[in-house]
């Protein structure tokens, strides 16, 4: 006797009924078959063909599975379910569907798991990428209406310089006489060796002008603001301290207003306590009164920001600041011929380096959700068309149309929930070690928390996405064609010619966003590793630099300074382990002091005001050895030419020869300060130190003993020596010596200490943190975008070759080789992929000229990176194609015929 | 649309009245009442099995009608449905919208005879 039960169980396998009513369904639908064929015995009908005549009325077995799966899964539900649709609200009827997709949804685990992974990746690399960008450029300033609040500086374009600094001359004079600013403020940062009780610790702070509170719209929490006689030149010593610094050293005790504080050995009284809100100037803890000379029209040394008046616009503040110092040319201030204020509003000064870089990075995760969303647009349809049976079947049962509509955008809708809260998920993990990796270039005020913008922003991406893929299969099941539908026959041949058309245009889409993306990261990957392969001009590897900062009150004299230092310095040396030390006020990619100067026979000589900005350095002996300069020519520093009555003597980099002299050797030559009297030889030539950072800009510099210059210098360049840099050079990893240093340190002079222990090669990585982040997101993101696409290609292909399997069965079998047709469907495909590259490529040539400020010098139109990118994306849909064109050219055409 | 609409009802409609009407009186199992369809109809109805039983499943779904497997002696047992409470007032309704539309056939197609 046949095996009913088995005939039923195979039929019904693409149902995936729970095991309880399915073992149900079998039984009945067995006991059924099994009357029937005894009845056709009982007609004699013989056993074989009894057999086949009772298996033939169980064909259909997509309407019968499909039949009973609905049935079935309602009841499951029951009574919550069965009752008929129209007395259910709307409510009800959602609920339903939200049933019924979440179990569609776990049904075909492999296709959910596939959609909600892609749709997740998109969102989560979108929600990483605009938190940054809403923290770095949306989000407002933590201050009260800071769209008002304006930076202020000069630029000197003849100076080569974008940001001087102001002068304590012009900024008074603005102050006085603008009409378009409620408030000006000034200031600079510093920082102080803070005693207390016995251990000096080293603190960031800012000398501020006492406008600093209004300009910010704040109060002191606790005591008062500075007075106007506070801050003149010789006014009294007084702080106010920041919020964090009161809570951290006083724990918060109100009564320390009016106690004195050591500051680099100085008394000063606490006047009050900063709210938490003062985080304006960065990373400063303690505020004291800026107190500036306004005769002092030479240094350009302080920075400012000030507060429009309401309904005054950045341009006419610009303006009347010009007018203002144009208006001081005539009564001696000739300089401002060639200065001129610059404004700015606040954020862009502080965070307009990361506009470019993070505009593209949001352009290119767009991208990738865009690519994701294609992707998912196929898969859709691609399983619409593979259900337009049961969607059939469901009309014919009785289901409206806009039910089944209803019920395919909440299934959608439910990938989409899915998907974008693990996508939201993965990305605030994402933005987190992101943050984590920043460096401290990005100010303290910027915050890169969740919120109401972003959660906005995740949702419109989310319910776009589903909107996007929803659409769709749900026209097309409104298009269903029952009749053809449910005969078997009519889906089975190729598919409908819309349908055909919109998946190709989908892989054209997808084939072209992935190629422009592919390309740009190959741009910014290779000007990353061209960065990497710039030489820096010293040898970073095992050294260790850290800072000091000796008290002008107890080391009054140059003499006790040179002293300290060759003292630790020869101390250090003879530690085991410490190959070279020495000093400096400016290591690479810290510190910066700049002058004017002019060389003897060079360019520029005795041209008033003509020559760029050099910068200064200066160094003890041994410091060019421990940081492992390249000494091109001549001599470096050595302890003679510290001695007081020993002539002056610079080393000069390569950059200041090309500017100067344009060429030859500058040893032996000289230069000064221009119109000043005292002439500096030059005794060496050193290689450009990339002071600045791999990819910036070198410019001239000059270095000068440190002895030498510390005795000489007046009081406002001695600000730029006061910090200094020790540099070790170790045998080894030169952090084992670090205990043993301290100690030495604080031996020499227990009140000084030692701050910002940091490693050299730690230093040149975070210098470089913002360009390896963004062209490693770049890459990762081709990446993504590669595997979508090789992912999309395939299936698309796939599902067009099961589609045409009867058409291919038949042209085998009329003689086709296959070969022939393995061709035909693999340039089929190719042919679309063609089309994708053209069309990227077309793409890319005009999307990449928005990178050209961060190609550094890698030509936007790179060919060899054009010509990778586009046969790897050939080779990558080749295979994509091969294989489903493979699997049609091994199609056995008897079966391919047999299967209705 | 609107004649497609008809025409589906009527099938859907029809059909359910049939399995309705014949386990009005007593339970019947799912065999028995394709045979008896075909039987009564004298052949020119039939339902296979691929369509009677999900129609079986719909209908109790919606609570009209009820399975239960019984065992009678010397037999396997076999799933037997019969009528509920609310399946009998459905049948009431679509004997009521049955008959008013073969009427309304009857008098459209009679008026032609006469």
């Amino acid at each position: 006797m046949p095996d009913w039960k088995k005939a039923v169980r195979e039929r019904l396998a693409a149902a995936q009924l729970d095991p309880l009513s399915e073992s149900d369904v079998v039984e009945e639908l067995a006991q059924h078959l099994e009357d029937r064929y005894q009845e056709l015995r009982a007609n004699d009908i013989l056993d074989a063909e009894g057999e086949r005549r009772v298996l033939a009325e169980l064909e259909n077995h997509d309407l019968l599975a499909n039949g009973a799966r609905l049935a079935r899964r309602r009841m499951t539900l029951r009574p919550s379910v069965g009752i008929p649709p129209r007395r259910r609200g709307y409510m009800a009827g959602f609920l339903h569907d939200l049933k019924i997709a979440f179990r569609n949804v776990r049904s075909k685990p492999a296709f959910s798991v596939m959609v909600i992974a892609i749709l997740a990746l998109g969102v989560a690399g979108n929600a990483a990428i605009f938190s940054i960008f809403n923290g770095l450029f949306l989000r407002p300033l933590p201050f009260a209406e800071s769209e008002r609040l304006i930076d202020l500086d000069e630029t000197a374009p003849r100076w080569n310089l974008k940001n001087v600094g102001i002068t304590a001359t012009d900024f008074y004079e603005w102050r006085k006489s603008n009409s378009t600013f409620d408030s000006m403020a000034f200031f600079r940062g510093s920082s102080y060796n803070l005693s207390d009780r016995g251990t000096a610790v080293r603190v960031n702070g800012a000398q501020v002008t006492r406008e600093m509170l209004d300009v910010l719209g704040l109060q002191p929490m606790i005591g008062r603001n500075f007075t106007v006689e506070e801050d003149k030149p010789g006014g009294a010593k007084v702080a106010l301290l920041s919020y964090g610094l009161w809570e951290r050293t006083f724990r918060g005790d109100p009564k320390v207003v009016g106690s004195v504080l050591k500051l680099d050995e100085e008394g000063y009284t606490m006047i009050g306590v900063l709210p938490r809100e003062a985080v304006f100037p960065d990373r400063a803890e303690l505020w004291t009164p800026l107190a500036a000379d306004p005769n002092n029209g030479n240094s350009y040394y302080v920075n400012g920001v000030g507060r429009l008046k309401a309904g005054v616009s950045i341009e006419q503040a610009r303006a009347d600041l010009l007018r203002i110092h144009k208006a001081m040319i005539p009564d001696g201030r000739k300089v401002n011929e060639i200065t001129s204020p610059v404004l700015m509003p606040l954020r862009d000064r502080y965070l307009g380096d990361f506009k470019t870089a993070s505009h593209v990075l949001l352009a290119a995760v767009g991208m990738v959700l865009l690519i994701a969303s294609v992707n998912i647009a196929a898969l859709m349809m691609v399983r619409g068309a593979a259900r337009s049976r049961e969607i059939a079947i469901r009309t014919a049962m009785g289901a409206s149309r806009g039910r089944v509509v209803a019920q395919l955008l909440t299934e959608n809708a439910v990938l989409a929930a899915i998907g974008g809260a693990v996508g939201i998920a993965v990305g605030a993990a994402g933005l987190q070690v992101m943050v984590s990796q920043m460096p401290d270039t990005i100010p303290q005020w910027v915050s890169f928390s969740l919120d109401g913008r972003f959660a906005i922003f995740c949702v419109a991406i989310t319910g776009a996405a589903a909107l996007l893929f929803g659409l769709a299969p749900a026209l097309q099941a409104v298009n269903v064609d029952i009749r053809g539908a449910l005969q078997d026959a009519a889906a089975r041949t190729t598919s409908s010619r819309g349908r055909r058309l919109t998946m190709n245009a989908l892989m054209v889409c997808e084939i072209g966003l992935t190629l422009m993306l592919s390309i740009s990261a190959g741009l910014l990957v290779e000007a990353f590793r061209k960065v990497l392969q710039v030489d820096p001009g010293f040898r970073p590897e095992n050294v260790i630099t850290f800072r000091l900062n000796i008290p002008d009150t107890t080391f009054e004299k140059s003499e006790q300074k040179i002293a300290y230092y060759d003292n630790l310095l020869t101390r250090l040396r003879a530690l085991p382990g410490v190959t070279e030390a020495g000093a400096t006020s400016a290591p690479p990619l810290g510190g910066q002091w700049g002058g004017i100067f002019e060389a003897e026979g060079g360019r520029g000589f005795n041209a008033q005001g003509e020559n760029p900005e050099v910068l200064r350095i200066a160094a003890t002996p041994g410091y060019v050895e421990a940081m492992g300069m390249t000494l091109l020519e001549g001599r470096t520093f050595e302890q003679r030419d510290g001695k007081p009555d020993s002539p002056q003597v610079v080393m000069v980099n390569e950059t200041f020869v090309k500017t100067f002299w344009g060429q030859g050797s500058p040893v032996g030559k000289r230069i000064r300060q221009p119109g000043g009297k005292d002439w500096y030889e030059v005794i060496g030539l050193l290689r450009d130190e990339k002071h600045y950072g791999l990819d910036q800009e070198m410019k001239p510099s000059v270095f000068h003993p440190y002895a030498k210059t510390i005795a000489t210098v007046d009081r406002n360049d001695a600000r730029s020596l006061k910090g200094m840099c020790v540099v070790l050079r170790g045998s080894s990893d030169p952090k084992i010596v670090v205990g043993a240093v301290r100690e030495i340190v604080q031996q020499v002079d227990p009140d000084v200490p030692m701050y910002q222990v940091e490693m050299m090669t730690e230093q040149m990585d975070r210098s470089l943190w913002a360009r390896r982040a963004y062209s490693w997101l770049f890459g990762v993101f081709a990446v993504i975008a590669i595997s979508l696409a090789a992912a999309g290609v395939y299936g698309m292909v796939s599902y067009a070759v099961s589609q045409r399997t009867q058409e291919i069965g038949i042209r085998l079998a009329l003689g086709a080789r296959p070969g022939q047709v393995l061709g035909q469907v693999l340039l089929g495909g190719m042919a679309l992929v063609s089309v994708g590259v053209g069309g990227g490529l077309a793409g890319a040539l005009l999307a990449t000229r928005l990178l050209r400020t961060l190609l550094f010098g890698v030509s936007a139109y790179d060919p060899l990176i054009y010509a990778v990118v586009v046969v790897g994306l050939l080779v990558v849909g080749l295979l994509a194609n091969f294989v489903p064109a493979r699997r049609a050219a091994t199609v056995d055409p008897v079966r391919a015929l047999h299967f209705e | 649309m609107a004649r497609i609409a008809v025409d589906r009802e009527l099938k859907k409609g029809s059909a359910e009245l049939l399995v309705l009407s014949l386990v009005e009186r007593r339970a019947r199992h799912g065999y028995e009442i394709g045979k008896l369809i075909e039987a009564r109809s004298g052949g020119a109805l039939s339902f296979q099995v691929a369509s009677l039983y999900p129609l079986l499943y719909r209908l109790e779904n919606r609570g009209w009608i009820e399975g239960q497997w019984v065992e009678k002696a010397g037999q396997r047992r076999r799933r037997y449905y019969r009528l509920t409470k609310e399946g009998r007032k459905a049948l009431g309704a679509q004997r009521q919208r049955w008959r008013q539309f073969v009427e309304a056939i009857h008098q459209i197609t009679g008026m032609e005879h006469a």
